[in-house]
C-alpha cells in the first residue's frame, strides 16, 4: 500500500525502493539513500541521508507530525483516503444489540447524522442504551417508533450513503 | 546567594521595598517581573484565570490567586476582583505589566484608593497620555515636534475636509486607541470620507470612544522610541532609544537598541525632547516616548506609553540596567536610582517577538498545542517566556508566545547571535513566525539597517520562504521514519527479501 | 569455498550464437508471459472498472510490502489449453512478503472469464496449497470467481486431486497451525464459498463481495425463493448475522489494508533452517547464461558454467571431483542459503549414479537442501552397463532422492528425459519447487529419438507385411517429430502444470532465493531410507 504524507495540501508518496544494503527511498521522483534510521522518537533525532548528517526535531500529535529541519518547520499528516468515507465503516444500518423498548428518538428521517451520533435510545434490562450511526450519512428510514419494542440484532434504522467509492 | 525556600522568612541586607507585590498580568512578563522581585527579596503574587491554571507564570511567583470570570481576558481586566485579591493576600503594591490594565487610569486610581502602591505613573499622567489628542497637544506645548494633524469634532464631513489640508498620505487614528489598533492609512482624498467613517465606528466599538484624528503620514518612516524614567517630582532621565520599525499590522515584531545609523545629532534632539516631555509632565516611573523619523531627518511625536514596554529587554541589555527594579525603587519612593551620566550604552541588542501566527497567510493567528519546546540559551541570549510543553495555544490571548533577545559587541554580532538563537529555538505544534524572523534577519536590507515601518509589506515577496524541494524531501523522510507503520514496513522485512528488493519474474 | 574458474570465452562465435538464440527464446517467453498477464478483452476490463474492482494483479501489488520481491508461479499455466481462453489458468499464485511475513498469495483472476475455475485452475490452486502445506507458508486468498467452469466439470470436480483437494488442503493447513486469510473481492459460490469459510480470517468488500453455497439463480431454481445477492450472501449479512465473515470493508483498498493489519498481527513463524549467511553476488554476470546454453539441444555444455553464474560469489565446493564425471556434485550458497547441487554433465552412469546417491545422503546428514540442475537424456544403456548393474545403481539414486528429508528444488535447464527425470527429482518426487527454462524439453525420450524409434517400428511392421514405403516411413518420422515438438516443449509442460513455472535463466537465482527462504518454515522430514539394492 502506498505511504503518503500530506504537506501544505499536497500529497507526497514515499516509496521504498530497496532496504539493503542501504535503505533507498523515492520521493517526488527523486531517490535518497538513508544510511541510518534515527530513533523515530519525538525530540531531537538525526538521519544520514545521501552521506550527509541531517539533524532535526520531531513532535507528534495524533496523526500529525511536526519536523523542524534546516531552520524550517514542516507540518505533515498521514494521508488516509479511507478516513474521508466517514470512518471507513462498511455498514449503513443501526442495529439494536439487545431486546428492549425505544424510549427516545434523537434524529428524524432526512436529517444528516455523523459517525457516532445517537439516533435513538432504548431501554433494556434496566439500562438505557444509546444506538448510534456507524458512519456519516443521512437517516433514510426508522423502522421503530417511540414506545415500540425491538428484538436483538434488529435493524432499527438505515442510513443513506453517498455511492460507494470505486 | 543560596536559593531560599519559598516560605522561609526573608533575611535581606535591608528591609525589602514592599511587603508583597501582586503582578496584574499573565505570561512571560509575570515571569520576568517575578525574577526581579525575587532578587529584591520581595514576595510576588500571580493572578490567573482558570484556563491559565497550569501556566508557568504561577509557579514563577511565590503565591497565586485565581480570578474568577467567564471570559479569560475579562478576568485580567477585572479591576475590582484584582484589587480585592491584592488586599486579601496582603500585597502592598501592584505591578500592572504591559497591556491589560497597565494604561487604565481608573485602575491606577482604584489601586491608590485601596492604599496600595501602583508601580507605574500617576493616574492623571496615564489619563493625559492615554488620550492621544491631549497627549499631542501637551507635547506640542512643550516643544516636542508633532506631525500636522486634525481632530474630529463629530462632523465627519467637516473633519474630512480639514484633514485633506494635511496632505497625503495621512493616517487616521483613534484618540483612545493605541498599540497599533484602529489605524488607517489614506492615500487619496476620495478615500478619506469613507475611511473616516469606518475608523470612527471601529474606535467606538473597540475603545468605547469614537473620536478620531488625522495625522500626516510620513512615508517609510522609522519608528524610534526613547525609554525614560521619571521621579514624579519633575526630574527625568533617558535610557537611550530603541528602533522598532519592523512591524506587521502596525505591531512590532523586531526591536533593537540602539537605533542603527542614527545621526548623533538627531539622537540627541530626540532624547532631549523625550526627557523634556517627561519632566514637563512630572512623569513618575518608567515610560516610553515614541517618535516617527522621516528620511529627511524630521521627527514627530507619535505617542507616549505610560508603562513598561514589551521590548524593554533590549534597553536593559545595552545599559545593564534592570528597568523593573528601577520601577520598583521609584514606586517605593526612592526616587531615580541613578543619574544620567551613569547611563552608558555598550554594544547592541535585538529582540524578536515569537508569535503564534502564519506569515504566509498574512500573519493570521494560529492555534495548536505546544508539543515540543527547545529554548535557546547561551551568552548574550535571553529567552523571555512562560511556555509549558503541552499547553494549548488558543485565540483567547495575544498571539505572542515569547521574546528572544540577544546582545552583541556590535549590531552585526547581535544579529549573528540572534540567527544562531533562532536556529536553536524549536517550537513545534503551532505555527510560529520564527522561521520568518530568521529570513528578516538574513535579509540584506536588514543587515544594512535600511529600516522603516513598511519594511515587512514592501519586502513581502523577498521574505517569502523560498521553495526548497530537497529540504522538503528530507523532512518527508524524517516524518516517514517517525511513523510507526512506515518504520515497520522498512524494518520488518527479512532477508533475503530485504536485499533482493522489488524483483519480479 | 573457491570460485569456479570459467573456461568459456565470452567473445567466441559459439558464445555469441548461443547468446542470440537464448535471448530470442527469452524474449518470446517474456512476450507470452506479458500477454498472459495483461492481454484481456476490453469489455472484461470495462466490466471490472464498472464494478469498482481493481485488477487482480493490482490487488496483489497493493497487498505486498513495497520494495520486496514476488515470485510468481506458473505464469503460463493453461497456455496450450482451452484454445487459449484461460491465460494463467485464470488465477495467480506466488510467494511474497506482506507485513514482513512470507506468504503464499493466490488470487482468482476475474478479468478472465469472470475468474471461472477451469480444470487447470483447480490444479493450480491445489498446487499452490500443496506448496503452502509443504513449506508451512501462510496463505492469503484473493477471492473473486464466477465458480467452476461447468462445461468441464467432470475434469475439475470428482477426482482425488480436484476441487475437493483445495478444501482438504485448507483444513490440513489449519491443523498445522498455518494461518489463512481470505479477502473477498467478488463472488465465492458453491465450493468457492468454503475458501473463506475455511480461512482463519476473512474480509469481505461491501457491494461486490458475496459468499453463498448457491447463488440467487440456483436458489430460485431450487426452492423458488427470490433473494438478492446482498441479502443472500453480502457483507452486511455475513459480518453481522451469520458470522461467516469477520471484517466488512467499504472498498477493495480498505480490505487490503485490513488484510495487511491482520497479517501484521500473526506470530512470527519458527524457522527450521539455519539463517542465511552473508550474501555475495555471483562473480560472473548471470546474463552470460544466455551464452552458455547451446542453441542446439543435442550439444553438451558444462554445468559448472551454469553454477558459476547462479551461486554466491560463484563459489562451489565440488564433491568427488574426479569420479562420476557426468554428474557434478557440490556445495554452494544461494542468497546465503547453503545448498547441495547435483547437475548433469551427460548421461548417468553407474559411477555417477552412486556418487549422486552418496552425495544425497551427505546432504541429508548435513540438513542441506538439495538443488537438482537437470540436463539429462537418461541413464546409460548397453550390455556393459546392464551387467554392471546400472538399473540397481539408478534405483539407489532414486531411493536416496525419494527418501530425502531435506527440501528439494529442481531446475530443468535443458533436457529432462526418461528415467533421468526420476533420479534428478522430477515432478513426481515432491520437490518443493520445480522450475524450467524456455529451452527446456521434457518427455519420455527426445523428439528425434522418438521419431527414429517409431520410424523403425513402422519399417519393421512394413517388412513383416512385405511392402516398404519410404514416404510412409518419412511421414511417420515427420509427424512424430512435429507432435513431439509440441508435447516436449516447456510451454506445453508448464501449461499442464508439470512444473511451477518457466523462468528466464537469469531470474533463477532470485527465484531459488525466495524458494529456499520459504522452505525453511517447515520442519525436515524423518531421516531414513528404504532398502538400497546393493
Amino acid at each position: 500500500m502506498a505511504f503518503r504524507l500530506i504537506h501544505d495540501g499536497h500529497a507526497h508518496e514515499i516509496e521504498v525502493v530497496r532496504r539493503r544494503p542501504r535503505l533507498v527511498l523515492r520521493i517526488d521522483g527523486v531517490e535518497h539513500i538513508v544510511a541510518s534510521l534515527g530513533s523515530g522518537a519525538d525530540g531531537d533525532d538525526a538521519l544520514e541521508i545521501d552521506k550527509h548528517a541531517v539533524a532535526f526535531v520531531r513532535a507528534r500529535d495524533r496523526d500529525r507530525q511536526f519536523i523542524r529541519l534546516h531552520g524550517h518547520v514542516h507540518e505533515f499528516a498521514v494521508a488516509d483516503e479511507l478516513a474521508e468515507e466517514g470512518g471507513g465503516e462498511a455498514l449503513d444500518e443501526v442495529r439494536s444489540p439487545m431486546p428492549g423498548r425505544v424510549v427516545a428518538l434523537t434524529k428524524a428521517v432526512g436529517e444528516s447524522v455523523a459517525r457516532g451520533e445517537t439516533v435513538m435510545m432504548i431501554e433494556s434490562m434496566k439500562m438505557q442504551l444509546s444506538l448510534s450511526a456507524p458512519r456519516d450519512g443521512i437517516l433514510a428510514s426508522l423502522s421503530r417508533g417511540l414506545g415500540d419494542s425491538v428484538d436483538k440484532d434488529e435493524i432499527v434504522a438505515r442510513l443513506e450513503i453517498p455511492s460507494v467509492r470505486a | 546567594m543560596p536559593e531560599r525556600a519559598r516560605d522561609e522568612p526573608v533575611l535581606a541586607p535591608h528591609a525589602p521595598l514592599f511587603r508583597k507585590v501582586l503582578i496584574a498580568n499573565r505570561g512571560e512578563i509575570v515571569v520576568r517581573i517575578a525574577r526581579t522581585l525575587r532578587e529584591l527579596f520581595i514576595p510576588s503574587v500571580a493572578i490567573y484565570h482558570a484556563v491559565d491554571a497550569q501556566s508557568p507564570h504561577l509557579v514563577a511567583c511565590d503565591e497565586a490567586v485565581e480570578i474568577e470570570g467567564e471570559a479569560p481576558v475579562a478576568a485580567y481586566l477585572d479591576i475590582e476582583r484584582i484589587v480585592s485579591a491584592a488586599r486579601a493576600i496582603g500585597a502592598d503594591a501592584i505591578h500592572p505589566g504591559y497591556g491589560f490594565l497597565s494604561e487604565n487610569a481608573s485602575f491606577a486610581r482604584r489601586v491608590a484608593a485601596a492604599g496600595l502602591a501602583f508601580i507605574g505613573p500617576d493616574a492623571d499622567t496615564i489619563a493625559l497620555m492615554g488620550d492621544k489628542i491631549s497627549a499631542r497637544e501637551f507635547a506640542a506645548k512643550h516643544g516636542v515636534p508633532v506631525a500636522p494633524s486634525v481632530r474630529s469634532n463629530g462632523d465627519l464631513a467637516d473633519f474630512a475636509r480639514r484633514a485633506a489640508t494635511i496632505g497625503f498620505p495621512l493616517l487616521i487614528k483613534a484618540a483612545a486607541g493605541g498599540g497599533g489598533k484602529g489605524m488607517k492609512i489614506v492615500r487619496a482624498e476620495r478615500e478619506l470620507a469613507e475611511a473616516a467613517r469606518i475608523a470612527s465606528s471601529e474606535a467606538e466599538r473597540y475603545f468605547g470612544d469614537g473620536r478620531i484624528y488625522a495625522e500626516l503620514y510620513v512615508d517609510r518612516p522609522r519608528h524610534i522610541e526613547a525609554q525614560i524614567l521619571g521621579d514624579g517630582a519633575g526630574e527625568a532621565i533617558h535610557l537611550f532609544e530603541r528602533e522598532c520599525s519592523i512591524q506587521r499590522r502596525f505591531q512590532k515584531i523586531i526591536e533593537e537598541a540602539p537605533a542603527p545609523n542614527l545621526p548623533p545629532e538627531i539622537r540627541a534632539r530626540m532624547l532631549d525632547a523625550a526627557v523634556r516631555l517627561a519632566r514637563a509632565s512630572r512623569y513618575k516611573n518608567a515610560g516610553t516616548i515614541e517618535f516617527i523619523l522621516g528620511a529627511d531627518g524630521r521627527f514627530f511625536f507619535l505617542e507616549m506609553n505610560t508603562r513598561l514596554q514589551v521590548e524593554h529587554p533590549v534597553t536593559e541589555m545595552i545599559t545593564g540596567i534592570d528597568i523593573v527594579r528601577a520601577q520598583i525603587e521609584i514606586a517605593a519612593g526612592q526616587g531615580l536610582p541613578f543619574a544620567q551620566p551613569d547611563v552608558v550604552a555598550r554594544g547592541a541588542a535585538i529582540e524578536c517577538r515569537i508569535c503564534a501566527e502564519n506569515p504566509d497567510r498574512d500573519f493570521l493567528p494560529e492555534t495548536g498545542v505546544l508539543h515540543y519546546l527547545r529554548k535557546p540559551e547561551g551568552e548574550g541570549v535571553r529567552f523571555e517566556n512562560a511556555l509549558r510543553v503541552g499547553q494549548a495555544i488558543t485565540s483567547e490571548f495575544d498571539p505572542m508566545l515569547a521574546k528572544l533577545v540577544t546582545h552583541g559587541a556590535d549590531r552585526d554580532k547581535a544579529i549573528d547571535r540572534m540567527q544562531a538563537a533562532l536556529d536553536d529555538l524549536a517550537i513545534l505544534g503551532v505555527t510560529t513566525n520564527a522561521d520568518y524572523l530568521g529570513r528578516v534577519l538574513a535579509d540584506a536590507s536588514f543587515r544594512a539597517a535600511v529600516l522603516h515601518t513598511d519594511f515587512v509589506v514592501e519586502r513581502t515577496d523577498a521574505l517569502r520562504a523560498p521553495p526548497d524541494p530537497r529540504r522538503l524531501r528530507l523532512a518527508l523522510i524524517a516524518a516517514a521514519l517517525g511513523d510507526a507503520n512506515f518504520r515497520d514496513v522498512i524494518t520488518s522485512v527479512p532477508d533475503p527479501h530485504a536485499t533482493m528488493g522489488p524483483w519480479r519474474n | 569455498m573457491r570460485p569456479i574458474r570459467s573456461t568459456l570465452s565470452t567473445s567466441s562465435a559459439e558464445f555469441r550464437r548461443n547468446d542470440a538464440h537464448n535471448r530470442a527464446l527469452v524474449a518470446e517467453f517474456r512476450a507470452r508471459q506479458e500477454a498472459a498477464r495483461y492481454d484481456r478483452p476490453p469489455r472484461d476490463l470495462e466490466r471490472l472498472a464498472r464494478q469498482g474492482k481493481l485488477l487482480p494483479r493490482e490487488r496483489i501489488e497493493k497487498l505486498l510490502d513495497p520494495g520486496t520481491p514476488f515470485l510468481e508461479l506458473s505464469s503460463l499455466a493453461a497456455n496450450a489449453a482451452y484454445g487459449g481462453e484461460a491465460p494463467a489458468a485464470s488465477c495467480n499464485a506466488g510467494i511474497g512478503i506482506v507485513s514482513g511475513r512470507e506468504v503464499m498469495i493466490r488470487a482468482d483472476d476475474s478479468s478472465v472469464k469472470g475468474g471461472a475455475w477451469y480444470p487447470l485452475t483447480v490444479k493450480k490452486i491445489v498446487r499452490s496449497l500443496d506448496i503452502a502445506l509443504e513449506n508451512r507458508l501462510p496463505v492469503i486468498h484473493l477471492c473473486d470467481s464466477a465458480g467452476g467452469f461447468l462445461p468441464l466439470q467432470a475434469e475439475l470436480f470428482p477426482d482425488r486431486h480436484m476441487a475437493g483437494r483445495i478444501f482438504r488442503n485448507q483444513s490440513l493447513l489449519s491443523k498445522l497451525g498455518v494461518q489463512q486469510l481470505a479477502l473477498i473481492f467478488g463472488h465465492c459460490t458453491a465450493g468457492g464459498a468454503y475458501i473463506p469459510a475455511l480461512s482463519d480470517y476473512n474480509v469481505i468488500v461491501r457491494g461486490t463481495g458475496a459468499v453463498f453455497l448457491g447463488g440467487p439463480p440456483l436458489v430460485r431454481a431450487a426452492t423458488g425463493e427470490d433473494v438478492s445477492v446482498e441479502d443472500l450472501g453480502g457483507a452486511a449479512m455475513h459480518t453481522s448475522v451469520s458470522g461467516v465473515c469477520d471484517y466488512p470493508a467499504a472498498s477493495e483498498e480498505e480490505a487490503i489494508r485490513i488484510g495487511r493489519e491482520i497479517v501484521h498481527a500473526w506470530r512470527r513463524p519458527r524457522k527450521f533452517a539455519a539463517p542465511p549467511e552473508a550474501v555475495e553476488a555471483p562473480a560472473y554476470d548471470p546474463e552470460e547464461l544466455y551464452g552458455v546454453l547451446p542453441d542446439d539441444p543435442k550439444r553438451q555444455f558444462d554445468m559448472r558454467e551454469i553454477i558459476a553464474r547462479m551461486v554466491d560469489g560463484s563459489r562451489f565446493h565440488e564433491y568427488q571431483p574426479n569420479y562420476g564425471l557426468t554428474l557434478v556434485c557440490g556445495f554452494a550458497n544461494i542468497w546465503g542459503f547453503k545448498v547441495g547441487i547435483l547437475a548433469n554433465n551427460g548421461v548417468l552412469f553407474n559411477d555417477s549414479s552412486l556418487k549422486g546417491a552418496h552425495f544425497i545422503e551427505l546432504c541429508n546428514q548435513n540438513e542441506t537442501p538439495l538443488l537438482f540442475l537437470q540436463n539429462i537424456t537418461g541413464y546409460m544403456v548397453g550390455r556393459e552397463y546392464e551387467r554392471k548393474g546400472i538399473t540397481k545403481d539408478g534405483a539407489k539414486m532414486i531411493m536416496a532422492q525419494s527418501c530425502s528429508r531435506v527440501p528439494k528444488f529442481t531446475v530443468m535447464c535443458n533436457g529432462s528425459f526418461g528415467a533421468g527425470n526420476y533420479g534428478m527429482c522430477g515432478r513426481a518426487f515432491d520437490g518443493r519447487f520445480v522450475f524450467s527454462w524456455p529451452n527446456h524439453q521434457i518427455g519420455v525420450m527426445g523428439g528425434e529419438q522418438a521419431a527414429n524409434t517409431l520410424a523403425d517400428v513402422k519399417l519393421n511392421q512394413m517388412r513383416r507385411l512385405g511392402v516398404v514405403d519410404p514416404d510412409e516411413i518419412e511421414k511417420v518420422r515427420r509427424e512424430t517429430l512435429l507432435a513431439y515438438q509440441e508435447q516436449l516443449s516447456a510451454y506445453h509442460a508448464t501449461s499442464e502444470l508439470w512444473d511451477d513455472g518457466i523462468l528466464d535463466p537469469v531470474d533463477t537465482r532470485n527465484a531459488l532465493g525466495v524458494a529456499l527462504s520459504a522452505s525453511g518454515n517447515a520442519p525436515l522430514g524423518e531421516p531414513g531410507y528404504g532398502v538400497f539394492r546393493f
